[in-house]
């Protein structure tokens, strides 16, 4: 993994950025006018938080509480350590109840997991039905969003790609394209022995989960096979409806502009006399896969997160290099925090260093996790692990030094001053310097004044009294 | 120690309680919440009338709504809408609108299960709520799930005195009249929709084209 | 009332007239100013890097060197955002210490923030013959709330209009060391800023915070703008442009 080296691929690839420019706008517009919209949006995203806070702090009670709940109702609670573990789980239940055919709507723990390959070794043919799912899986590509996984596509690859597949006539927009795809699918929905969803939220006062979306293929998926599999994190209990219902009020606005998205489902139990038709068997999977681990640290507001992704819709290192240079599931902020956490911090040394710490993603966000601060916090382990390069730590050590010693700092000062001062020339402008290629490569320095302002304040001074 | 014991007690090492099942101070905490369930704060905004404000709303996302002032005037406001959009004037409906005119009105409607052939599915509503313009559907063996799902166009009836005005309102509704929720709550807002393609909004997903919703006032 | 000027380690060393338009603009409206002699770096770039016990160093020497003033102002919402903001969350854990800082951080602003909500300035000297565009700095616009500040008091500048140019908010790419580890992402950033900046028709760009400044000056100039001037907002304000 190698963020740095991935964003400076994708900065030069003009089909991504053409993309992320059209997205860019669409998210952060709509989100603002929905927010404005609300009113209360400031009132509501405080509640948002203490409910977030609330089910975290009792995490235990409310999963056993949950737990209990859906088993009343027939659902089978499993709990998973890992992502093997998961797709192990998933496969005994496909064997179980003999599924050739999976179809999927979006779930991001399964690709934490790498499900779709599992199941395919295993000989089960994995439909994704969520139309970016679908479009990556033609494409062989992982989501590059967690809401909109397709975001870095344009209509022409798109094109391309359903021509390759469905062997139709090239079309190139989106409505023609969408509706193919719709023709497509249907029949998958309609003959598959599983759907496997996610869940937005698991609900303890009913044993419910909750599917968020707007194609109604999560509907499908969770109505029609005959076995349900929900996979979801530990982390996504609420307590009860009402507090689910506040979240949503933060979560749809702040994914996509949108008042409420246009299918909220809530599934709990299985078929009954009640309700003939649902699917016999519900299988619900509770993943920890590292989640637990951030609990009692400075790190847990993290696991407030509801996935909407306003934090990478608006941060400036998303939007120019996409997600998939975040090299695994979560991109943007949320993954600069909790990819080192779930894969390893060795394993993703640039990840706490790709941001500004502009703060835009803390002020989106809509359980308010202070997304910078925890990038610090991974940032700091960094340091005291010794994980960054050595010039690094030799100039933050000389950094230090001076920093902490106002004579030397004022000579180094006042020699660096007047060094850069000449080697800026009539222009005063530096077009190289030494060891800051990162900067000079693509910017000039503007050259110091000269003298510092130290010297030229003590000269004021001196000359003010004579 | 299977997995969801470990990772029960990871959770309680973690958060700094003592090792075991949770105390009698921890599930009584839980309980004591649950019993109360607490609203959060409602969105500003007085509607005093809760219908002008749930047609707005469901107008908004897409919904097209008209409004009758009796049962027995449904079928013909049906048949209007179908004919003004050019649509096949047969479909599925719940049962308990079996015995409404239909074939006065000029319509063939049966009672059964969807199939993916039909092309108009009859729903009745739950409730609604005028907060967002949004229908909360409840599946049951006379309330099935997938007639408001499959067709290309969903109509639902909706009782104007069903009006409630945000969710919260929903589940005490919900809370009193059934006590437990049923295999699948659906709150719908709109036809299907995706922005999957450069964020261009494509109506007709994967589930209905159309949602069509006569109040009866 | 006496007034410290926290230079920032930045103006020190890069342009000292952005200091010394602070010192004008507080003077002219009746502040005693005092420069520390001592005074180097708030520690930000140490902060940022995960060197939190170098940050708390310069923390305590800050207090040691500023703690005798009624206010402490900083031309920089970058600095006086690590000081007000951050300093207290550096000694969260030592509850002594943090009473005393946080009397002195809570007293400590930036400049036009000072200006506007402490002095309620009316008038300044500077002057200014065409338009500016004003770039909002990350951490004064989301950690200090300023935003109108900056404006009202280039308002009262004669001759000058304000012009505002798209994604005003947005960061610039400069993030400190961030714009030397990951240089190609941030100059990508400064590259969308001069197009903004372009595009608002500007004649000059201005900014609360001199990193911001360093490096959409250095995109401008290295994409061939050689006119859009750029300045800090002191600068102007005080009319010490040149």
């Amino acid at each position: 993994m190698h963020f740095k080296a991935n964003a400076s691929i994708k900065l030069k690839d003009s089909t991504l950025q053409q993309a992320m420019l059209k997205a860019k706008g669409k998210f952060v517009d709509g989100r603002a006018a929905a927010v404005q919209e609300l009113g209360n949006f400031e009132e509501i995203r405080e509640a948002g938080k203490s409910i977030r806070n609330r089910a975290l702090e009792n995490l235990d009670v409310w999963l056993l509480r949950f737990e209990q709940e859906a088993m009343a109702r027939g659902a089978v609670v499993h709990w998973a350590q890992t992502g093997e573990e998961v797709n192990r789980i998933v496969l005994d239940i496909a064997r179980q109840y003999g599924v050739k055919k999976v179809v999927k709507s979006k779930s991001m723990v399964s690709e934490e997991c790498a499900l779709n390959p599992a199941l395919e070794n295993a000989g089960i043919q994995v439909v994704e039905t969520d139309l970016g799912e679908y479009i990556l899986q033609l494409a062989h590509e992982p989501p590059s969003h967690i809401i909109a996984p397709a975001v870095h596509k344009t209509r022409e690859e798109v094109a391309d790609l359903f021509v390759a597949a469905h062997h139709t006539e090239r079309k190139t927009d989106p409505t023609a394209l969408a509706h193919e795809a719709r023709e497509v699918l249907r029949p998958h929905f309609l003959d598959a022995d599983m759907g496997i969803s996610g869940a937005n939220f698991l609900i303890a006062e009913t044993g419910s989960t909750v599917v968020v979306s707007n194609e109604g293929n999560g509907r499908m998926v969770t109505t029609l096979p005959r076995v349900h599999v929900a996979i979801t994190g530990v982390e996504k209990v609420v307590p009860t409806l009402e507090d689910f219902s506040t979240l949503l009020r933060l979560l749809t606005r702040s994914a996509t502009g949108q008042p409420i998205s246009n299918y909220v489902s809530l599934t709990t139990g299985t078929r009954s006399a009640d309700d003939p038709e649902a699917p016999e068997h519900f299988h619900i999977i509770l993943v920890d896969s590292g989640r637990t681990k951030l609990l009692g640290t400075e790190l847990q507001s993290a696991l407030r997160c509801i996935r909407c992704g306003a934090c990478m819709n608006h941060c400036p290192v998303y939007q120019n290099v996409g997600g998939h240079a975040y090299g695994w599931v979560y991109p943007g902020p949320i993954g600069s925090v909790l990819t080192p956490v779930y894969i390893g911090l060795e394993n993703a040394l640039d990840l706490p260093q790709a941001a500004t710490l502009c703060n835009e993603c803390g002020v989106v966000c809509p359980v308010k996790i202070p997304l910078p601060d925890l990038m610090r916090v991974l940032r700091e382990k960094q340091f005291e692990g010794g994980m960054r390069p050595w010039t690094e730590r030799l100039s933050m050590k000389a950094w230090r030094w001076t920093a902490l010693h106002p004579r030397a700092y004022a000579l180094l000062s006042k020699l660096g001053a007047k060094f850069l001062q000449i080697l800026g020339g009539r222009e005063k402008m530096l077009h190289k310097l030494p060891g800051l290629d990162g900067w000079t490569d693509g910017r000039d320095m503007p050259a110091p004044a000269g003298e510092t302002f130290r010297a030229a304040y003590a000269r004021y001074k001196r000359e003010a009294s004579e | 120690m299977n997995s969801r014991e470990s990772i029960l007690a990871r959770i309680r090492a973690n958060l700094g309680k003592p090792s075991g099942e949770p105390n009698q101070q921890e599930i009584m905490a839980v309980l004591e919440y649950l019993n109360s369930h607490p609203s959060g704060p409602r969105p500003h905004g007085e509607w005093t009338d809760l219908t002008e404000r749930f047609k707005a709303r469901a107008k908004a996302l897409g919904s097209t709504v008209d409004e009758v002032v009796s049962m027995a005037e449904v079928p013909n406001a049906i048949h209007r809408y179908l004919e003004a959009n050019a649509l096949p004037k047969s479909g599925i409906c719940w049962p308990e609108f079996a015995e409404l005119t239909w074939q006065d009105a000029g319509i063939t409607l049966a009672v059964r299960s969807v199939e993916n052939k039909d092309m108009i599915g009859i729903t009745g509503t739950f409730c609604a709520i005028a907060e967002t313009g949004t229908l909360m559907l409840l599946s049951g063996a006379a309330t099935p799930a997938a007639t408001s799902l499959l067709p290309e166009t969903h109509i639902a009836i909706l009782d104007a005195t069903r009006i409630c005005k945000g969710m919260e309102d929903a589940w005490n509704l919900l809370r009193e009249e059934k006590g437990k929720v049923p295999r699948s709550v659906n709150f719908i807002s709109g036809p299907s929709r995706t922005a999957d393609i450069e964020q261009t909004i494509v109506i007709g997903a994967h589930g209905p084209f159309r949602v069509h919703v006569i109040v009866v006032s | 009332m006496r007034v410290g000027l926290f230079v920032t380690c930045l103006v020190d060393l890069m342009r000292p007239s952005i200091g010394f338009a602070a010192i004008k603009l507080l003077e002219a409206a009746g502040c005693e100013v005092v420069v520390p002699e001592t005074q180097t770096c708030c520690g930000q770039p140490g902060f940022n890097s995960g060197d939190r016990r170098t940050a708390q160093d310069l923390a305590l020497k800050f207090f040691d060197e500023f703690d005798g003033c009624d206010y402490v102002v900083a031309p920089s919402g970058s600095c006086a955002g690590m000081i007000r903001v951050h300093y207290p969350d550096l000694f969260k854990d030592q509850i002594d210490v943090l009473a005393r800082l946080t009397n002195l951080t809570n007293r400590t602003y930036e400049l036009t923030d000072f200006l506007v909500t402490v002095l309620k300035l009316q008038a300044v000297p500077g002057q200014f013959t065409g338009s500016i565009t004003y770039h909002d700095a990350c951490a004064g616009l989301r950690e200090l709330g300023i935003k109108q500040q900056p404006r009202e008091l280039l308002g009262k500048v004669s001759g000058l209009s304000l012009c505002e140019m798209n994604e005003s908010a947005k960061c610039c790419g400069f993030g400190g060391t961030f714009s030397i580890k990951l240089g190609e992402i941030s100059t990508r950033m400064a590259e969308n800023k001069c197009v903004n900046i372009d595009v608002s028709g500007a004649d000059a760009v201005v900014a609360g915070d001199l990193g911001c400044l360093l490096n959409i000056e250095g995109r401008l100039r290295r994409r061939g703008d050689k006119k859009t001037r750029v300045f800090h907002v002191a600068e102007v304000l005080a009319g010490l442009i040149d």
